[in-house]
């Protein structure tokens, strides 16, 4: 079975994996089925539930990728007898049911008839996508701590984990490194699973090519080991829903004490691997496995004819030192340590200003100094005019008193409360009102709320192919130690025009050359012929 | 797999002093690496990797030359004996402090060195032990050596051991080692200032990775091929490089694991694997096609393939040569030379203002043909022939369905995504890499919720308009006066930075490295390219309940992913 994690193809299929993407890290997995097998009581078959709304499969299978689906109406609230919520929205959607399905109706009683049609719904969508190892690390339900995108990205990159190699991974985990490491090492699936692929099997000519492929070039692997027996478990029916199982060896095994060979611990075979990832929590006790000649007397299993990368992902400093010391020992070359920073960025419009009265998440503050002086030069005038009315009411008051004893300080508060408003009316108004709302303030940046600053150290070392003595002999044979043919290369390789030209030289040499020749003989044959004459002469 | 070293290959090797010398082993020649030593090459081929060689030879004797495998218990000799000694220390901690020395009595200048320039040059000049004898005699005429602690002492012997050794190790050339070799010893300025784990993530958030075996079902496959990708690249093919590393088809090599050297200087033959299933692909059909025309044509994969979008008539691709793909004159056996495609962005959106494009070569009958001279001859077949790969491969990426989309480039980025992202299928990923974040963060603007609303809002209203009024109102040219980038096309736009640490470890003395290279961070956008629905719809998600909390908890990041308290419609 093609995986949509590699081979997605451009449409969503029956009994695939498909990603309902809801918001930025947050998106549901689910296999598309048209019925549900937990049996959850849905007239329209399975159907998966979200915030945004209802979903039921028949809408998102054989969607192009990508497509924004839109929810349905799904009726909820009366199956496994809950008692209906919305009793208006249930008998409307009955009414509905009615009207339209009637035939369906009848056939929807038998559990292996066909699903009943959608009804969209007035409001909710989602977006369809297919998964890649990046959003299925977002999704996938955690079991253990997960190895995030940034670290796995950088540590495949060193382990030159690319098409066609074989890659070791101890601790599967929650699956999130071994999702990506099969992307990496991806370059074929097996042929064993071609036979399980519904298409015929392809013509004897054809056939008789992909049986001569293999020969030749290596399909690249993943062997993962887990000593938790439950997770095994899990992993192995998630790979093998993700169509990734031919790609996958997951071994339940102990590691430390009973190395890498896929299959039975001492006999098994090699999975001759050229990268190993060590996610352990004690990643020396398993080294000891994995070196060329193991001291157990089994097979290694480490690819005798390449380079092997290694890399342990530990949290601590001590975890660290242990390793590297190990690493000593046993001839690991090009040790080093390193940490992965990494951090996502916000990137927002920053309102400041006086004119952002009532706009969400603004800030009313004076923009600039200038603004801050006017804002202050109408503060100052407000205040004047403020006592110069009530002085005058004071002196109208004295006046009054003088006369009534009335008091009247009403209109002296309201007074000034009038010219603020027709301010604030009128700022927004004068600068910002042709720009629309989204591009307004300032563009900035910052890094986000919750920042990861520390996952795990990284070990990185290689181990290179071994090299004997008898390899050294037949080296020298075939390319003689001191044979050195020109003295030295000094200058550049030469272009195609400098070539050419220097043949046209070469060219032109000869032919002077060849016109001196000429010459030459011309004159030889006049000078014989001349001591001839003088011979005759004489 | 890079298992030992081919003749004509390109190879790295680290000196000393931690520079690293690039150079083609060409059989038969001279490796020469300045003051470290030169050496025959010979010496090296079909040697395996991350060997390290010290170069011993007599003085006066050219053909003295020869290579010493050293071992990795001698390089970590030092460590290791140390390590023994902290042991030691552990179990009496006591003693510890009264017999640490410390540097308190250290002289601060050149005085304690007793051996003269003078002197060091004749060493030099004698020496054949590979510079050891030369740091014995330093160490044995310091006259201050035993007042230094141990990491002093092991410092010293460090720096001198760097200035004098004559010792290489012989490290494949691979992206990673290229991208860190351009950032330190070369110009940052020619790859952007990209660094290895910014590499690293621009692949997997591309999901870059092998188009996969097509030797099964194969109608469905042509039809549609799995893994082709879109890249605009301004790092002189640094990025076309990693892509073409992670999708199987750098290496003219891959896929050959013979264990024997035997063939290894023999021209290998057209490379197995990922180009294997395109063989058979239908020959464009050339008159009177001779027999040297049963190569396959160039740029004619069909799967498994990048598109190189290019400014100019040229793509600068100049760092494929140290991969064995040279630009101006590709070998035929390697993988590049099928699955990589180059079509400049004139070509993309007018192609008929190209030459090449445009004015199809006049076909000749083929015995009218026949009766050419033969340079005549071949000139016709290759005038055609680049006019056929220029239309293939032109009309192919205006045709649009790229499986991923990756830009490294000086333009401004919204420039390039406007008309690439129209070319990408439905949840094809989009990531950008920037050296500097202000280019990116306009990305991101552009792609903010805000802008989404009101574009969404504003398509409404010119579609009413448009039913209303009679008169054609282009719905599209107004929007685009308005929004330059189509929003609702990228779904999750992110914006984040990777930054590696390094660690010494050493025992009882681990810490990160003092100094490390500044310069550019670099950034990583990415997004997914998605296909909206055409119906009116609208968010749901309860806004009067949830809205608040929304607003507060994770305002910004949420809300330029989906509407949630957004009043969404289209």
């Amino acid at each position: 079975m093609a995986s949509p994690f590699l081979t997605p193809g451009s449409h969503s299929q029956l009994n695939q994996l498909a990603l309902l993407h809801l918001r930025r890290d947050q998106a549901i997995p689910t296999v598309l089925q048209l019925h549900d097998e937990d049996n959850a009581g849905y007239k329209e078959g399975k159907v998966t539930t979200t915030r945004f709304g209802s979903f039921p499969h028949t809408t998102l299978t054989g969607q192009p990728w990508g497509s924004q689906i839109i929810a349905s109406k799904v009726d909820t609230g009366s199956r496994r007898g809950r008692g209906p919520q919305k009793k208006n929205r249930q008998l409307k959607r009955k009414a509905d049911v009615l009207t339209t399905n009637d035939s369906a109706e009848g056939a929807n009683d038998s559990p292996s008839g066909s699903p009943q049609a959608a009804v969209a719904a007035a409001s909710g969508f989602l977006h369809l996508v297919y998964p890649t190892p990046e959003l299925w690390t977002m999704s996938l339900p955690h079991r253990t701590q997960v190895v995030y995108t940034p670290d796995y990205s950088y540590i495949l990159h060193r382990l030159r984990a690319r098409p066609g190699s074989s890659i070791i991974e101890a601790g599967a985990g929650s699956g999130s490194f071994t999702h990506a490491a099969v992307r990496a090492v991806f370059n074929g699936y097996p042929t064993t699973t071609t036979t399980d692929d519904t298409t015929p099997p392809p013509s004897s000519s054809s056939s008789s090519s992909s049986t001569s492929l293999p020969n030749k070039k290596r399909l690249g692997q993943v062997s993962s080991f887990e000593f938790h027996e439950q997770r095994v478990g899990k992993v192995r029916q998630e790979l093998k829903e993700h169509g990734l199982d031919g790609l996958v060896h997951v071994t339940h095994r102990d590691v430390y004490q009973d190395g890498f060979l896929v299959g039975d611990a001492e006999t098994g075979t090699s999975p001759k691997a050229n990268a190993v990832f060590l996610d352990l929590p004690a990643p020396w006790l398993a080294l000891k496995h994995l070196v060329r000649h193991p001291a157990s007397g089994a097979e290694s299993p480490l690819d005798p004819t390449s380079p092997v990368y290694l890399c342990t992902f530990s949290p601590c400093l001590e975890q660290v030192q242990r390793t590297v010391s190990v690493l000593r020992q046993l001839s690991w070359l090009d040790i080093s340590m390193v940490e992965v920073n990494n951090h996502r960025i916000d990137v927002k419009r920053e309102k400041v200003g006086l004119e952002y009265e009532k706009v969400r998440g603004a800030v009313v503050f004076p923009k600039s100094v200038d603004e801050a002086v006017t804002k202050m030069r109408h503060v100052e005038e407000h205040s004047r005019k403020y006592r110069e009315l009530q002085q005058q009411q004071e002196e109208e008051d004295d006046l009054l008193n003088s006369t009534t004893t009335a008091n009247t300080p009403l209109p002296a508060s309201s007074g000034p409360a009038v010219p603020a408003k027709e301010e604030q009316a009128a700022a927004p108004s004068s600068s910002s009102s042709n720009i629309p709302l989204y591009k307004q303030g300032r563009l900035v940046h910052r890094t986000e709320d919750n920042l990861k600053t520390h996952t795990s150290y990284l070990v990185f070392a290689v181990l290179p192919r071994e090299w004997t003595e008898e390899d050294e002999q037949r080296c020298r044979d075939k390319w003689p130690p001191h044979r050195v043919d020109q003295p030295m290369q000094t200058d550049k390789p030469k272009g195609r025009k400098q070539l050419k030209r220097e043949q046209l030289q070469r060219e032109e040499a000869e032919e002077q050359q060849q016109q001196q020749q000429k010459q030459q003989q011309e004159e030889v044959v006049a000078g014989g012929e001349k001591p001839a004459d003088a011979s005759e002469e004489a | 797999m890079h298992s030992y070293v081919r003749p004509n290959q390109f190879v790295a090797f680290k000196l000393p002093s931690d520079q690293t010398r690039i150079q083609k082993i060409v059989p038969n020649t001279q490796v020469f690496l300045g003051k470290y030593g030169t050496f025959p090459a010979n010496q090296i081929i079909g040697r395996p990797f991350y060997l390290t060689f010290d170069i011993h030879e007599t003085p006066g004797e050219p053909d003295s030359t020869h290579l010493r495998i050293v071992s990795a218990a001698e390089l970590h000799a030092e460590h290791l004996i140390a390590e023994g000694e902290g042991d030691g220390d552990d179990q009496e901690p006591s003693d510890e402090a009264s017999t640490m020395r410390t540097n308190r009595d250290t002289i601060d200048d050149r005085s304690t060195q007793k051996l003269t320039i003078e002197e060091i040059e004749a060493l030099k000049k004698e020496s054949t032990g590979a510079g050891k004898e030369i740091i014995a005699k330093l160490l044995e005429s310091h006259s201050a050596i035993d007042q230094k602690t141990a990491f002093s002492l092991a410092k010293y012997k460090l720096r001198k051991e760097r200035k004098y050794m004559k010792r290489f190790t012989i490290i494949p050339l691979d992206v990673s080692y290229l991208t860190n070799y351009m950032l330190q010893d070369k110009e940052a300025a020619r790859t952007l200032e990209m660094r290895d784990e910014a590499l690293g993530l621009l692949g997997c958030w591309g999901n870059v990775h092998h188009g996969g075996s097509t030797s099964f079902d194969m109608e469905t496959v042509l039809s549609n091929p799995n893994g082709r990708y879109l890249v605009v690249d301004d790092t002189g093919g640094l990025v076309v490089a990693a892509m073409a590393e992670r999708m199987g088809i750098l290496y003219p090599h891959d896929g050959d694991f013979d264990n024997e050297q035997q063939d290894a200087h023999q021209k290998v033959p057209a490379t197995a694997g990922a180009q294997a299933e395109h063989e058979e692909e239908a020959q464009p059909t050339e008159g009177g096609a001779p027999s040297r025309r049963n190569r396959r044509p160039q740029m004619s994969a069909q799967g498994n393939t990048i598109t190189l979008l290019h400014a100019n008539k040229q793509p600068n691709i100049s760092l494929l040569k140290y991969f064995g793909y040279e630009a101006d004159d590709p070998s035929d056996s390697h993988p590049l030379y099928t699955n990589f495609k180059s079509v400049s962005f004139m070509q993309l959106l007018d192609p008929n203002a190209d030459s090449i494009y445009a004015q199809e070569p006049t076909e000749i009958p083929a015995e009218e043909l026949s009766t050419f001279k033969s340079s005549k001859r071949s000139a016709y077949h290759r005038k055609r022939g680049r006019w056929m790969r220029v239309r293939r491969t032109v009309d192919e990426a205006r045709a649009g369905g790229f499986d991923g989309l990756v830009i490294a480039t000086l333009m401004d980025p919204s420039s390039v995504l406007k008309y690439t992202i129209p070319l990408l299928a439905g949840s094809a990923p989009v990531a950008i890499y920037s050296p500097n974040i202000e280019p990116l963060t306009e990305v991101m603007d552009l792609y903010s919720t805000a802008r989404k609303t009101a574009f969404i809002n504003r398509r409404r209203e010119l579609v009413e308009q448009k039913a209303a009024s009679d008169d054609s109102v282009d719905v599209k040219s107004e929007l685009e006066e308005e929004f330059p980038l189509d929003p609702t096309l990228l779904l999750a736009p992110t914006l984040e930075t990777s930054r590696v640490r390094v660690w010494q470890v050493l025992p009882g003395r681990s810490h990160p490295l003092m100094s490390s290279r500044g310069g550019a961070d670099g950034f990583i956008f990415h997004g997914i390219k998605v296909v909206p629905t055409q119906e009116h719809i609208e968010a749901a998600g309860n806004p009067s309940r949830k809205k608040r909390k929304i607003a507060r908890s994770d305002e910004t990041p949420a809300d330029s992913g989906e509407g949630v308290d957004v009043e969404m419609t289209v």
